[in-house]
């Protein structure tokens, strides 16, 4: 079994360039599109994170779904999708993320 | 499937072929198909084991066949490079048919006790709201760079056929999993107002007179 690295990623690599380009042409709104990026990575959580710990639940108690093995291979398809969001989340909210990390705050730095 | 394979394969794969589907791939008796996932009556050959991959669900058909299919591929491969792996034994790591414990729970309950604790103290006045979110994105933002870096890792591994360490990854990929999703949903729960401004900007939901 190989795992596609390329097929999971170009679309979302893609995507996120096309609404950031509209963006900063303000065809859209900075919430319209940081919205619809959190909308997109909830999604790739549910599906990857969460199928993923329903999988881990289910092998703790020894029980096979019969959803199992489709749910493995999506789960790891769609976490490498939503490695690129999570970046792409930290893009985002770029400025906090720094506060987050260095402590100081935009309004200490100035 | 999952009768063809109870308390083998934990995912439920049937016959996975050589270097397998995931990181606990093992095979002793070196025929190039999971020991885990092998079905009862052994076969010698991935191509004669794609025969019995048939399984009661027709919506799994499409994953098998691509199994099947990469198995075809790997199949001269796994005569060469299956043995070296088994008798590697997976760099040593016991490797039950159980695989490693994990801890859900006590991982699970310590992180909610812990942001009990801290929403105690910050709605008590004596934690600082900016302290309270900075420990617990810091806490979400570990947990999904060590997903992030052991899932990359393991998917490579999986697909160069690697065996060494994957258990080790494996296990650690799966203990910060549990830090990442309980630090979801912390996360979602801090910022659960912006979360639900989300759904008005997206899908224009409008809010209810009450929350006015």
């Amino acid at each position: 079994m190989v795992y596609a690295f390329l097929l999971p990623s170009l679309p979302v690599l893609g995507g996120y360039l096309y609404t950031y380009t509209l963006y900063k042409r303000g065809l859209i709104r900075k919430t319209l599109h940081v919205n619809f990026w959190n909308f997109l990575i909830g999604v790739s959580f549910l599906i990857s994170g969460g199928g993923g710990f329903l999988l881990l639940i289910a092998m703790e108690l020894g029980i096979v779904l019969p959803l199992s093995p489709e749910m493995f291979y999506w789960h790891v398809e769609l976490g490498i999708s939503m490695i690129l969001i999570t970046l792409f989340h930290f893009h985002c909210y770029w400025k906090s993320a720094l506060e987050m990390v260095f402590l100081k705050s935009r309004r200490d730095r100035t | 499937m999952s009768d063809s394979c109870a308390g083998g394969c934990p995912y439920g794969l049937v016959n996975d072929p050589f270097p397998g589907q995931c990181g606990r791939y093992i095979d002793f008796n070196g025929n190039g198909v999971c020991d885990l996932s092998q079905v009862g009556a052994a076969t010698n050959t991935p191509s004669s084991s794609s025969d019995q991959t048939s399984s009661p669900d027709t919506s799994s058909d499409s994953l098998n066949e691509n199994v099947v299919d990469h198995g075809n591929s790997n199949g001269s491969d796994n005569i060469t490079g299956v043995p070296d792996s088994g008798s590697g034994g997976s760099d040593g790591v016991s490797v039950g048919m159980d695989g490693p414990n994990y801890h859900v729970l006590p991982i699970s309950i310590l992180l909610l006790a812990a942001y009990l604790g801290t929403y105690f103290l910050f709605k008590k006045g004596i934690l600082n709201p900016k302290t309270h979110k900075r420990v617990w994105n810091l806490l979400v933002t570990v947990g999904y760079v060590g997903v992030g870096i052991t899932g990359v890792l393991l998917t490579t591994m999986v697909n160069l056929g690697i065996k060494a360490y994957s258990q080790g990854i494996t296990f650690w990929h799966t203990e910060m999993a549990i830090l990442m999703v309980i630090g979801t949903l912390i996360h979602l729960h801090i910022y659960r107002k912006p979360f639900k401004r989300m759904f008005k900007v997206l899908f224009k939901w409008k809010s209810a007179p009450a929350n006015k």
